[in-house]
């Protein structure tokens, strides 16, 4: 491919599709944006806007609900993620180099994970967390953190299991088999050969649970005991009393976080040698 | 690691989830055979019955189903009319220097918090919000704009958040069709729209339908995009069960409510890939002349 194909082709047809897929990007930053413009409001309500003003950070670092709720949310998304990671990255090696017959059995499990909605986890979780925590008397069950671990990891053990299995699944088996073949130990072959070979299919779904714990608002909501509060579930029940600009800038500073952890990763993921295309199939295979 | 190790393996991982998953949905199923008993109960399963889906599809709550189904299927087919030329022209039209950053660019907003992008739709569509000022001071509108609480509105808001969704699958599929093949049937005399549906759009169609599937599901139980943006006109399924099982205390009947939703969203996307193996059946000739075709 040596002709160079110019951003704007001849055809019309191109031409209209080429402004329909910029107005899409457009569009898909729309919300995002009001929301940072109302991160300066001044005024006493998100939703109505009384000129610019830093306040909402000021007033952002000294609620303490606000702190709180940021700090159960992080807790909970590296807990959650981390779990996930782990159990998610051993299954999808497992269904990737090793499939027997439960293979499939557990692959339907994995896709009734993923298919279920989100509102039906939170209100089987629930009645089932009291049950093991207070009739069964199981304290561990009653402790916030722990409920929204269980809440945020069940998706996430699906989607990591998936994105390693496809990411394995596209690499032949032959450099394990050389390396049995060197008479290296499997554990010493799983360490050297198949987990640098996942590695960033592990990452990727590693950041996508982190992200999806810090997304989750339903389960968190029905599980979460007082004093768990995460912010998403700050910011539902804040919703009806009317939201404070503080939750833009709240959210603002997350964004800016999020900007910098996915140029993070794709940066790490281009060292090991993804191209763009190849990151979107990683995350896309969930 | 020989035989054995592979299921040892996934073990953790098939463990947590029969325990913190399984086990909790089929008590959920077992729920929706029950009665609520009395006022201060949740349920009771000491009598079977199937009255608690009875009463979940009388028209009052059948409406609310009806409306999720309108929803999830026009939604649904408006993303996949919106996302698909998006992902081909990734794909197959844009610079190949510039697809990393395109698909940044869609990633981002799919990675922001999904409760927060939905309460900045708030924002804009809000009577007293931006689009009411603009569409006011252009004189294009008469008063208040009045879409907030309407079905309309909660229609916009999940086309705006499953769109990522449908793009980057979507993305994906068309990138996976070999160059060269599209090169081979315009080389063999065919024109740009021909080559469009006979080559590329048959390869990718099962990607797509996927992406399709993916859309679909997720946008079905949908809880939060409804809340925010639609009021009592616009509720869906998912709230029902929600408030059957907090304000309602109503286990039995949020169950049933549930297990009907869950069936729903199945049936419907059988339907769908039936339809989409009849449609897809025509070309299915075409495909088999390909050389070295997948």
């Amino acid at each position: 491919m040596n002709r160079r194909a110019p951003l704007l082709t001849r055809s019309p047809v191109d031409l209209v599709l080429t402004i329909i897929a910029i107005v899409v990007v457009a569009f898909l930053f729309v919300p995002i944006v009001v929301i940072v413009i109302h991160s300066f409001n001044a005024g006493r309500l998100l939703i109505a806007w009384q000129g610019f003003s830093f306040d909402p950070y000021v007033v952002m670092l000294q609620k303490p609900a606000i702190r709180s709720a940021v700090g159960v949310s992080l807790l909970t998304g590296v807990i959650a993620a981390v779990l996930a990671t782990l159990a998610g990255t051993l299954a999808g090696i497992a269904l990737a180099r090793r499939p027997g017959r439960w293979a499939a059995w557990f692959l339907i499990t994995l896709l009734l994970v993923s298919v279920t909605p989100e509102i039906v986890d939170a209100i089987a979780l629930l009645p089932w967390l009291v049950t093991l925590g207070i009739d069964w008397q199981m304290p561990v069950f009653n402790n916030g953190i722990v409920r929204l671990v269980i809440g945020h990891s069940l998706f996430s053990i699906a989607i990591v299991s998936f994105i390693v299995r496809s990411r394995l699944v596209g690499i032949e088996s032959q450099l394990e088999e050389a390396s049995a073949d060197l008479y290296a130990t499997p554990a010493r072959t799983f360490r050297r050969i198949t987990l640098p070979l996942a590695m960033p299919a592990v990452l990727t779904g590693g950041l996508l649970s982190f992200t999806l714990s810090l997304d989750n608002t339903i389960v968190s909501s029905f599980v979460a005991v007082s004093g768990s509060t995460t912010w998403p579930v700050y910011i539902w029940g804040a919703l009806r009393g009317g939201l404070k600009p503080e939750v833009a800038a709240v959210s603002t500073v997350m964004f800016v976080l999020t900007l910098l952890v996915l140029a993070l990763v794709a940066l790490v993921l281009r060292r090991s040698g993804d191209s763009a295309a190849s990151i979107a199939r990683t995350l896309a295979a969930g | 690691m020989r035989a054995r190790p592979g299921f040892l393996l996934a073990l953790p991982a098939w463990l947590w989830l029969v325990v913190f998953f399984v086990v909790p949905v089929l008590q959920v199923v077992w729920f929706s055979f029950g009665r609520k008993p009395g006022i201060f109960g949740t349920h009771d399963n000491s009598v079977l019955t199937l009255d608690r889906y009875a009463e979940a599809l009388d028209p009052t709550f059948g409406t609310v189903f009806l409306n999720t189904l309108w929803i999830g299927v026009a939604g649904t087919a408006l993303c996949a009319l919106i996302g698909i030329p998006t992902a081909y022209w990734m794909a197959v039209k844009a610079k190949p220097q510039w697809r990393g950053l395109l698909i940044a660019l869609v990633m981002i907003p799919y990675w922001t918090n999904f409760l927060v992008r939905t309460i900045g739709w708030q924002v804009v569509l809000a009577p007293e919000g931006w689009l009411s000022t603009a569409l006011g001071a252009l004189g294009i509108l008469d008063g208040p704009l009045e879409v907030l609480n309407t079905r309309g509105a909660v229609l916009f808001g999940v086309v705006y958040n499953y769109l990522p969704l449908m793009i980057l699958p979507a993305f994906v599929a068309f990138d996976r069709v070999d160059p060269t093949l599209r090169e081979a049937s315009r080389d063999l005399g065919a024109g740009r729209w021909r080559t469009l549906f006979r080559v590329t759009l048959p390869l990718a169609a099962p990607g797509l339908f996927a992406a399709v599937i993916l859309v679909f599901i997720p946008l079905m139980g949908d809880y939060i995009t409804p809340s925010v943006l639609g009021g009592a006109a616009g509720s869906m399924v998912a709230q029902l069960v929600a408030v059957q099982f907090q304000a309602g205390q109503n286990w039995a009947l949020g169950s049933a409510i549930a297990v009907i939703l869950i069936l729903a969203i199945v049936a419907t996307a059988a339907l769908g890939y039936a339809l989409f193996r009849l449609v897809a059946l025509p070309f299915a000739a075409a495909r088999r002349v390909k050389l070295g075709a997948p």
